[in-house]
């Protein structure tokens, strides 16, 4: 980590925020886990204050709003400090954006619960399901390709693009085994998940499939990874179920195909 | 053993819900069970801890060993914080602002058009899907919109 008092640029005031921080020049992160959390918290509730008094303004996400305004604290923060804002994100924030991140996993896994409440049209379609997932995402690959080859993106780009149907979890290493740069690929499936949480019902309208519960879950899992199935679960209860079955076979799909695919094409 | 009385068929509201540290205790050993089961799997072969947690709870819930009343309070709870756990996933851009300095516009383009071409075509497959065993095959596709009951 580094020590941000020993920049010459910080003046006294900001010697006192950086120990608030927690950043001192001992170089130790003791306490500053609550900066993390608490930015984390306030950008997200103004995003919900503002998607609120905008009546659900689409721009105004909460996790949109929360996002963009998080960095540009950290980038304004960064500033005063004389540090670049990566340096700042990594010693004043992540300590404590990394507890929030945690509970990722145990919500993650309780999304076993909307796919067991619908347990009924899981058993009965499972066939359909698989299949849509497999050559869905295979499709889409193809597509995919084409597109960054379109706007003109070399091998690693490309590369990195490819495995974003997964969580980061799973595309960071197929990115990298094919060639990609794990940190595009990480920050594209991140944006994936945002876009879906923005735009997911306004899709969904545009491309006529909200008549189409076990589709539209599917898709909005496939898209939005776990974000995508918060988003699906507004919907109802079968499309909930049916984008946590997705976030799941997906995983398996993208590590079997996305290799193959990036083999086939001569990524790699 | 004792009679017992018939068990509801689809009633999962009925029990009381588990205390919040027994739910808890559930999710922490799924948890620590799925994180020395996803480091079994090859580094080609990644599968995160979280999704097998996924597989291994609907698993437990599936074969009756757990019910629903003993997850689902912390589960929904945790389900409802998704957008806002996910927001350090979003700040952590911040980390590589020079890549999208470089190339974000290319990157955003592919982003967002990869995004929708996920969405569209899964969706759109599951639509032939269901046309083909509404059409070929002549299954039967209508399914209630809002049970929320249990699984059988």
């Amino acid at each position: 980590m580094m020590a941000l008092t020993a920049t010459p640029q910080m003046a006294s005031w900001g010697r006192w925020l950086g120990d608030a921080l927690g950043t001192n020049a001992t170089g130790t992160n003791a306490g500053n886990a609550l900066f993390g959390i608490f930015l984390s918290l306030v950008v997200f509730l103004i995003g919900q204050w503002l998607f609120k008094i905008s009546k659900g303004f689409f721009l105004f996400q909460p996790l949109f709003v929360g996002m963009v305004l998080g960095i540009l604290v950290l980038a304004i923060l960064a500033h005063l400090f004389g540090t670049d804002t990566a340096t700042f994100y990594r010693s004043a924030y992540l300590p404590g954006g990394n507890i929030i991140f945690w509970f990722l996993n145990p919500a993650t896994i309780a999304f076993a619960i909307p796919l067991y409440r619908r347990n009924d049209v899981v058993k009965r379609f499972w066939p359909e399901i698989l299949l849509s997932l497999i050559i869905g995402t295979s499709i889409a690959l193809v597509l995919i390709y084409y597109v960054a080859r379109a706007v003109g993106m070399d091998n690693t780009g490309i590369a990195s693009m490819l495995p974003q149907a997964a969580t980061t979890a799973i595309a960071m290493p197929i990115s990298a085994a094919i060639g990609g740069n794990p940190a595009i690929t990480a920050m594209v499936c991140i944006l994936n998940s945002v876009v879906i949480y923005a735009l997911g019902d306004w899709l969904i309208k545009l491309f006529r499939i909200s008549q189409d519960p076990i589709g539209a879950g599917l898709g909005l899992g496939t898209a939005g990874h776990t974000v995508g199935s918060a988003k699906a679960l507004q919907l109802g209860s079968i499309q909930g179920s049916m984008a946590a079955i997705a976030v799941v076979v997906i995983s398996v799909v993208v590590d079997v195909v996305v290799p193959i695919f990036a083999m086939l094409v001569g990524l790699k | 053993m004792p009679t017992q009385p018939a068990k509801p068929v689809a009633t999962p509201a009925e029990k009381p819900a588990a205390p919040i540290l027994i739910q808890m205790g559930i999710f922490a050993a799924i948890l620590f069970v799925s994180s020395l089961i996803s480091g079994l799997f090859p580094p080609e072969l990644p599968v995160p801890t979280p999704v097998v947690g996924l597989v291994i709870l609907y698993i437990l819930l599936a074969t009756h060993a757990l019910k629903l009343y003993q997850v689902e309070k912390l589960g929904d709870f945790l389900i409802s914080l998704i957008a806002f756990l996910f927001v350090p996933s979003g700040i952590q851009v911040a980390a590589n602002l020079d890549i999208l300095r470089t190339q974000g516009l290319q990157i955003f383009v592919v982003m967002l058009l990869a995004t929708i071409i996920l969405l569209v075509c899964v969706a759109y497959t599951t639509k032939l899907m269901i046309w083909l065993r509404q059409h070929v095959f002549h299954g039967d596709i209508t399914v209630d919109a809002d049970v929320d009951g249990e699984g059988s």
